[in-house]
């Protein structure tokens, strides 16, 4: 650990140009996106698997903390995808190195001038929210910690699962075997455009996804009685119990041309974002954590994370939320006439 | 006029860390180099104050440090760089191994340089010149012009101790090696082209640097630095050398 205790505070002092605080954005913004990025996957496939759950999940993002934790969330997504492509396209062209400090600039003015409309809209949902309720303020500290309570407690058994592991692992003694010098890694250079094309490709999907999610409509109209999903064909939620999960439902349940169109859009933004997050968080443990149990506790637990999170946020978007719930809402639905998917279980 | 110099030291023999000393030295000149004042120091204040330099001059590479918080060679910064009260900090090069004062163990930094094979490799007999001895291989001025770049590297260090990477990973190759992968990869009479491409396509090689950017401005020989390592990045990527 003294690497990277030692390359925070040089990396402070030394006096690099703008390129390295572009660097230090990067990686500080990844992380923090990274981290809701597991908890946001684990608990919306709550809206399948434990929909009393995924209710309270969703009460505990509108408390203030969380409020608060979602601006700078949309703050670092932004700030993460325009410098994302800025590397990008001087990784390409390489002669554009001139523009580094230019661009980088440009990628923190881009990023504020975003911000200030998405900040405001954002803000109008937060005001509208607590207009309704008025005096019903609640920090809501026992919610904060009982929806993070779960992530805390999981992290903590998978980094010591990988750390028995490891350390069984290191009595194997081949695994033990210094590293050959320089010898090459095609995974390691397709990890490399790997991250570059699924950046790309993320952008439109992940800026899609919060337009959707929390300008157009925030985190406070998913449990609104009588709110119309955007971009959803299945009417309105008027299930006043859950109403988050048939929110979820209806969205899931829209189809478009045949397809399920926002099912495809979750798997597809699941997989490369999951994908993207996961290998540049080994990028960090690989720069700044050499002890080699340890290193190797770290990937077993970033490995097996890896594949969970994939695995139960997928089978939660093909699965969609459970009949009983979607029977409730079906019957909702037909009372007031409107028209109710065919393809509702 | 009056210089304030403050120097990073360390005696393994005394110390059990690093130390901030100031020396204050009258009757600088604006022209006077950091190296100057170092001298004075060494040779007026303080015989023990241990520092590494050769030529003085900007080409051998031996008195990299980090001077006012960047890596420069001590030989190449005038005062007057610091206004009319120069105050000067100079700390050693950071991420390889401290001996002793401003002198790092530069060994690790060469095994790097070494791994890349910075050498030509051309199997094929060198061609007969009219007198039918053996002839230097020619090369046209454009292809010579292409890694023209990269032959100007002295191997101070400057570069690969300024970079965040390898701070945090000394087994990083780092900035000065890909420097040299560079020169060879780029040489159309070089033979070893997949090999240097594939030894530098190594989680170590290439792919650990982030593109933070300090290693270009480091170079005490304005050396493109970071564009050569997304050239060889590239390269790795086209399997080519002409992409």
């Amino acid at each position: 650990m003294t690497s990277l205790v030692l390359t925070i505070t040089e990396t402070l002092r030394y006096r690099g140009e703008i390129g390295k605080w572009a660097w230090v954005l990067h990686r500080v913004s990844g992380s923090g996106t990274f981290v809701f990025l597991i908890m946001h996957v684990i608990d919306t496939s709550w809206a399948t698997f434990y929909p009393e759950l995924y209710a309270k999940a969703i009460d505990a993002y509108k408390t203030p903390l969380f409020t608060a934790g979602e601006f700078v969330l949309v703050a670092c997504v932004i700030y993460h995808a325009l410098n994302g492509l800025r590397i990008t396209l001087l990784d390409y062209r390489p002669q554009w190195w001139r523009r580094q400090a230019d661009t980088a600039k440009l990628v923190l003015l881009g990023t504020l001038v975003l911000l200030v409309p998405v900040f405001l809209v954002m803000a109008g949902h937060v005001v509208n929210y607590y207009n309704e309720r008025a005096g019903a303020f609640d920090l809501g500290l026992d919610k904060m910690v009982e929806a993070t309570a779960p992530f805390a407690i999981g992290t903590v058994i998978v980094l010591g699962l990988g750390l028995v592991v490891s350390a069984g692992a290191s009595l194997i003694p081949s695994l033990n075997a210094p590293r050959k010098r320089l010898k090459g890694s095609k995974m390691e250079t397709f990890l490399w455009s790997f991250m570059r094309i699924s950046g790309v490709l993320i952008i439109p999907l992940v800026f899609g996804h919060l337009a959707m999610m929390h300008l157009i409509q925030g985190v406070f109209d998913l449990s609104r009685v009588g709110h119309v999903p955007v971009f959803t064909n299945l009417g309105p939620n008027m299930d006043d119990t859950l109403t988050a999960v048939n929110f979820v439902r209806l969205r899931w349940d829209t189809m478009l041309a045949g397809v399920y169109i926002w099912r495809v859009y979750d798997i597809l933004l699941l997989f490369l974002v999951v994908l993207h997050g996961f290998n540049g968080v080994r990028y960090i443990i690989n720069d700044y954590i050499h002890n080699r149990v340890v290193n190797r506790a770290l990937h077993l637990a970033l490995f097996g994370t890896m594949i969970g999170v994939l695995l139960v946020g997928a089978l939660a978007i093909l699965q969609s939320v459970p009949a009983t719930t979607a029977e409730m809402l079906s019957q909702t639905s037909r009372t007031i006439g409107v028209d109710v998917n065919p393809f509702v279980r | 006029m009056e210089a304030v110099i403050r120097i990073r030291r360390f005696n393994p023999e005394k110390d059990k860390k690093p130390y901030w000393a100031t020396y204050t030295l009258k009757d600088c000149e604006p022209t006077d180099r950091v190296l100057d004042l170092l001298h004075r120091i060494k040779w007026e204040i303080d015989g023990t104050l241990a520092l590494r330099r050769s030529c003085a001059q900007g080409i051998c590479g031996s008195d990299a440090m980090r001077i006012n918080g960047r890596n420069r060679l001590a030989c190449k910064v005038l005062l007057k760089e610091f206004g009319e009260k120069p105050k000067i900090q100079v700390e050693p090069i950071l991420g390889l191994p401290v001996i002793k004062d401003l002198v790092v163990d530069m060994e690790p930094f060469f095994a790097h340089y070494r791994a890349v094979k910075p050498y030509l490799v051309n199997e094929t007999p060198p061609p007969v010149g009219p007198d039918g001895r053996p002839r230097e291989r020619l090369q046209s001025v454009e292809a010579r012009e292409r890694f023209d770049d990269t032959t100007k590297c002295i191997l101070c260090a400057a570069c690969t101790t300024s970079c965040p990477s390898f701070w945090a990973n000394g087994a990083y190759v780092g900035p000065a090696a890909i420097v040299q992968a560079h020169r060879f990869i780029f040489d159309d009479r070089d033979q070893l082209l997949k090999e240097r491409l594939d030894l530098l396509a190594d989680p170590d090689g290439v792919w650990r640097c982030r593109t933070v950017y300090n290693c270009t401005p480091a170079c005490p020989r304005g050396i493109e630095v970071t564009r050569a390592i997304s050239e060889v990045k590239k390269a790795i990527q086209t399997g080519k050398r002409d992409f």
